[in-house]
């Protein structure tokens, strides 16, 4: 009996985790620059993923600007419909985080 | 530009990230940043680091970290692509998937794969390939990281191959896809999935579940993630949970735009020119760094000053490291560890000196591999547009009092 108790608790013993229950990721805020277009650009960015993201990127030109805006909607599927809003999440982006240079 | 100048165009922004500096004419490579401050909220299972991003979690390694053969897994730097990463994994369901073309799909339990097959331990370095980006000028694209996107760590788990052994590769397999639980907020995008060609598979690739004799922690990829020693970490997947063997190439993004550097001797375009043919980064360049002193440590005129640091290569070894105060004139060689920990991990160098007059002193080290590889000075590094493999001869600045 004790080794037929002994033999299911070794088959059963369960895995422990260093971490019990898991992990809650902090809510990190980082505030984005006043400036025209910055509400839409939260709701168009900030929907999939944290500011800091787009601001550590560094200071960038306009056309770096508006190729990873387009690699957002091409490649991650960013639901960044029209012209109109392309370009105002642009605008925003290189009038706040731009190095002042188009190209 | 001064290197003090340059500190003092760094601006650090509230959240604790900060961004980079705005030299934009074409310029000779400098330093990477180095004086940010880690954040005052602590990620779960970790001490507080410098934090670029929430979601996804991108947190760096400060400078201090460096002094110690082993990264501490509470200082070990995180990146993700994919902002919802499960916030629960329970080790006891959790399996891993092996299918495409295999004799048999499988699927593997946590458990069988700590009972089931051999069990390996090795350390290795894991370092971003756009580690130190803000070094190039002008900014490349990608995160701005400083010194502290790397770490060294023990790892413990068991051979790809054997996993993969088990499942049986068809003899048509050409390329083994590995994907984690990472994903990103719409369905319709795509996963961070990586590839590797069958032919680079070896016998020190791993699937990894402890870290320096503890669970991984979740968010260096808890309860599995991949171990490709000597290479730059994109393909060192996180949370591991599927692995397809293809005969074709996925065409992936991953894949064929990010982590590219041209494919020319110097690694080298210019923003005007980009080239247009692309490998990716692979192989780690040679390279090594000061944990201790930082810039702006104050130590005692003729006290005697032991700096501390580590460097690594891609696995070829590690032949020397020097360390020159004149500003890379005469340099002295420094003590290495014994290098037990094998060609992959941290070689911990120390150099002692007593520092003479009051003022600032420059301290460098430089690490040859060895293949002869000798680490460059900062300005000599050319551009890439994506900011990779920077490996410049590490410098921190004391005050002598």
């Amino acid at each position: 009996m004790k080794k037929l108790l002994l033999a299911t608790l070794i088959l059963v013993s369960p895995l422990f985790a260093q971490v019990e229950g898991g992990i809650t990721v902090p809510y990190i805020d980082f505030p984005m620059k006043e400036g025209k277009g910055m509400y839409s650009t939260r709701g168009k960015c900030n929907m999939c993923h944290s500011w800091g993201y787009t601001l550590n990127q560094g200071l960038q030109s306009k056309k770096f600007w508006r190729e990873k805006v387009m690699k957002m909607i091409v490649v991650f599927k960013a639901p960044i419909k029209t012209q109109k809003d392309i370009d105002t999440v642009v605008n925003y982006l290189f009038e706040n985080y731009g190095n002042g240079e188009l190209e | 530009m001064e290197r003090r100048d340059f500190f003092k165009k760094a601006i650090v922004v509230a959240g604790s990230a900060a961004v980079g500096s705005s030299t934009i004419e074409a310029a000779e490579t400098v330093h990477p940043i180095d004086n940010r401050k880690v954040s005052d909220i602590a990620f779960p299972e970790k001490r507080p680091l410098i934090t670029y991003s929430d979601r996804p979690p991108l947190l760096e390694s400060p400078r201090e970290v460096f002094t110690s053969a082993l990264t501490p897994n509470d200082l070990f730097f995180v990146r993700w692509h994919m902002p919802m990463i499960p916030n629960y994994i329970n080790p006891n369901t959790f399996f891993i998937s092996i299918n495409g073309l295999v004799e048999k799909e499988i699927k593997v339990s946590l458990k069988e794969l700590k009972t089931e097959f051999k069990q390996l331990e090795l350390t290795a370095v894991l370092q971003c390939g756009g580690n130190n980006r803000t070094a190039f000028k002008p900014t490349a694209g990608g995160i701005q990281w400083g010194v502290g996107a790397m770490g060294c760590a023990k790892w413990k788990g068991v051979r790809l191959k054997d996993v993969l052994k088990k499942a049986g590769l068809k003899k048509e397999a050409v390329w083994i896809g590995f994907n984690g639980e990472d994903k990103a907020v719409y369905s319709e995008t795509a996963n961070f999935v990586r590839e590797l060609k069958l032919e680079h598979l070896n016998d020190d690739i791993l699937l990894a579940y402890e870290m320096n004799g503890e669970d991984l922690p979740y968010l260096n990829g808890y309860p599995l993630r991949l171990i490709i020693p000597g290479v730059y970490s994109d393909s060192w997947i996180k949370m591991i949970s599927n692995i397809t063997a293809t005969k074709e190439k996925q065409q992936l993004h991953f894949m064929e735009k990010a982590y590219r550097i041209p494919d020319n001797e110097c690694e080298c375009e210019t923003p005007e020119n980009l080239v247009k043919k692309t490998k990716p980064i692979e192989e780690m360049n040679v390279n090594s760094i000061i944990g201790y002193p930082v810039t702006g440590t104050k130590v005692k005129n003729d006290s005697s000053l032991v700096v501390r640091g580590v460097a690594f290569d891609g696995g070829h070894g590690i032949k020397k490291v020097q360390v020159s105060i004149d500003g890379g004139n005469i340099w002295e060689d420094a003590q290495l560890d014994d290098g037990s920990a094998g060609k992959y991990a941290y070689r911990a160098f120390t150099h002692a000196f007593k520092p003479k007059n009051s003022g600032k002193q420059t301290i460098m080290c430089k690490a040859t591999n060895e293949k002869g590889k000798e680490q460059p000075f900062a300005k000599d590094i050319q551009w890439n547009h994506g900011g990779y493999k920077y490996n410049g001869i590490d410098e921190v600045t004391v005050e002598v009092v």
